[in-house]
């Protein structure tokens, strides 16, 4: 209880920092915020149940699904003026896991179990199991909006830049107004480590910034991060394009690359992957600009 | 008589939540492990828990409170959640030894604990490791699964292909002596079968890291591996065949999440059941317990509970 009413203090706490910031809060029942010209709203509903399971299974082509799936979670930022939309499903990741198709990555007990059977008396199940995806964020116009001129036909690219997120400034303690973390998908590998994608929020009086985080351990074999930030600063409201840039940043790295280079290999270490980042060696970096062009 | 008033303190001290001593897990750890071996007559098959202490406690009151009603648990009592759980458990255990059966789950493992939050806990809570190693070495003591009224085979993974017959079963699993059995990861554990001698053939120690790690699956017929290994995937010809042979009704088992509380398969020859309500507090999925009327006859009772909102955070 006492966590309880230490939680209410803190959302009042938000609230009144929002509205001396200009903001305001979705009517009751939705969780975000309309503020600086952006609607940011997060959903979180439970995981799908059989029947659901069964229809995601049939529309993404497959017979395996992560353990939990929180199919109607989402994380939805919505510029107002320009109708342009960035949102984030568990729907859209899994698409691109099954693009992306990655071969099995084997643990060591699944060796052994295989020898135990002859090959032909057995059935194996050859998928990416890990679930990992290369998404990085779904995003439209909104037709719904039609702010821009009915003849304008918009598109949306990332182009690459070099412009960064500046990591320094966003450790500034700044108030935040609004923050969630929505889970997209989880699995916890048959007990052999975890695979999980996430979306976390947060937005400050000057900014908003988000972070998606697939993050994969598989016990005793590689540890794999993929994370997409992106970061918009409140310029000008009345921007009918806003800036926002976007990094895709993955690592990855094998427990034994790990104990080669004496840093400790046992999984235990390994259940919060802020701790880990900083010494998963970079596989690719990209830095991304959105372009709206008509 | 006293030690009773003892333990009858000990559980209150437990519900609300307050820590037992060390010196008292180890006294309870050892009163469990000298009951273990008994019987009991289930009314109730409860699926897995992960140390979920309130909502255990909400299951009681929904499946009827012990010790009136007599329970099955079919393992992971223990890991992601609070210590509280699993002394409360075995404290439970060792009050109404005639009421609770306990059968192990593949968390109830040494090495899992340790890497699922358990060990941490205990280390945690109590400075040392010593409570984690009262309770694991409960562990060994645990049944790998139990038969109801002969017409419920009950386990906490699934099948295997090592064993085909209930007879096998019980040579591995109902045994006296302590079994150790860590689960496929194990290095330097012991195997011993029920007159104590160590087994030289794999076949039976892999049939029992299977009973605790396997699953059924809609995509194989017989048998099937999964890339990420630890236990089979079995199909409904494995189930029926099994099921048949050993002229039981239904296997009743847990080990996979599911968001109604309860599954059944192939036929209603397999169920399994989720005895941990909005699993991890986010899942929102239901926890079941199976209900068996004197005649065996099944009905399923669950709940659910909401989620809660996170804490804000400087991520970067």
């Amino acid at each position: 209880m006492a966590e309880r009413k230490a939680e209410d203090g803190a959302g009042d706490a938000e609230e009144r920092d929002l509205k001396a910031a200009g903001g305001e809060r979705l009517p009751e029942g939705r969780s975000g915020v309309r503020f600086k010209g952006w609607v940011i709203e997060s959903c979180k509903r439970f995981i799908l149940n059989s029947a659901e399971r069964e229809e995601w299974e049939q529309r993404l082509g497959t017979s395996h699904l992560p353990e939990m799936v929180f199919g109607e979670n989402s994380l939805c930022l919505l510029h107002e003026k320009s109708g342009f939309k960035i949102h984030f499903n568990a729907f859209d990741a899994l698409e691109g896991w099954k693009r992306e198709s990655l071969p099995p990555v084997e643990v060591p007990a699944a060796a052994k179990w295989k020898f135990r059977c002859k090959p032909s008396q057995q059935v194996i199940l050859d998928y990416d199991y890990t679930f990992t995806t290369p998404y990085c964020g779904s995003e439209k116009i909104d037709q719904g909006i039609k702010v821009l001129s009915d003849d304008s036909q918009c598109q949306l690219t990332w182009e690459d830049c070099n412009e960064q997120i500046d990591l320094v400034a966003l450790g500034a303690k700044e108030p935040i107004l609004f923050y969630d973390e929505v889970v997209l998908y989880e699995d916890e590998l048959a007990d052999n480590g975890v695979s999980l994608l996430t979306v976390k929020v947060r937005v400050m009086p000057s900014s908003w910034f988000l972070l998606l985080r697939f993050w994969l351990r598989v016990d005793g074999v590689l540890m794999r991060l993929r994370d997409t930030r992106m970061f918009c600063a409140f310029v000008n409201e009345d921007d009918a394009t806003p800036t926002v840039l976007r990094e895709n940043c993955w690592r990855e790295a094998t427990f034994q690359g790990l104990s080669l280079k004496g840093i400790p290999s046992e999984c235990v270490a390994y259940s919060d992957p802020s701790e880990i980042s900083q010494k998963l060696p970079i596989i690719s970096h990209e830095k991304q600009c959105l372009k709206i062009s008509r | 008589m006293g030690q009773m008033s003892d333990l009858d303190r000990q559980i209150e001290q437990l519900k609300k939540c307050e820590p037992l001593k060390e010196s008292e897990v180890k006294a309870l750890c050892l009163k469990a492990m000298e009951i273990l071996v008994e019987e009991s007559n289930v009314q109730r098959i409860c699926g897995d828990i992960h140390g979920q202490f309130y909502d255990m406690k909400e299951l009681f009151k929904v499946g009827g409170d012990c010790p009136k009603t007599n329970y099955l648990f079919l393992g992971d009592f223990v890991d992601r959640d609070f210590i509280q759980l699993k002394r409360f458990y075995f404290y439970w255990r060792s009050r109404y030894p005639d009421r609770i059966t306990l059968i192990r789950g593949n968390h109830e493992s040494r090495q899992i604990t340790q890497v699922y939050g358990f060990y941490d806990e205990c280390l945690r809570k109590y400075g040392s490791v010593n409570v984690w190693r009262y309770c694991t070495d409960i562990f060994d003591y645990l049944s790998l699964s139990a038969l109801v009224e002969n017409r419920i085979f009950s386990v906490h993974g699934g099948l295997s292909p090592s064993i085909q017959s209930l007879d096998e079963v019980s040579r591995f699993c109902f045994i006296t002596p302590p079994i150790k059995l860590s689960e496929y990861k194990m290095e330097s554990t012991l195997f011993v079968d029920k007159n104590n001698r160590p087994q030289a053939g794999s076949a039976s120690r892999w049939g029992m890291c299977d009973l605790l790690w396997s699953d059924p699956e809609d995509a194989v017929d017989s048998w099937g591996v999964s890339p990420r290994g630890a236990g089979y995937l079995f199909g409904g010809t494995v189930v029926t065949s099994f099921n048949h042979s050993n002229n039981i009704d239904y296997i009743c088992r847990a080990h996979q999440l599911v968001m109604e509380g309860y599954k059944w398969m192939f036929n209603n020859q397999i169920v399994t059941v989720w005895s941990a309500p909005n699993y991890c507090y986010r899942c929102g999925n239901v926890a079941a317990i199976l209900e068996l009327d004197e005649n065996l006859n099944k009905q399923f009772r669950s709940r659910g509970i909401p989620s809660r909102k996170p804490a804000p955070e400087y991520f970067l």
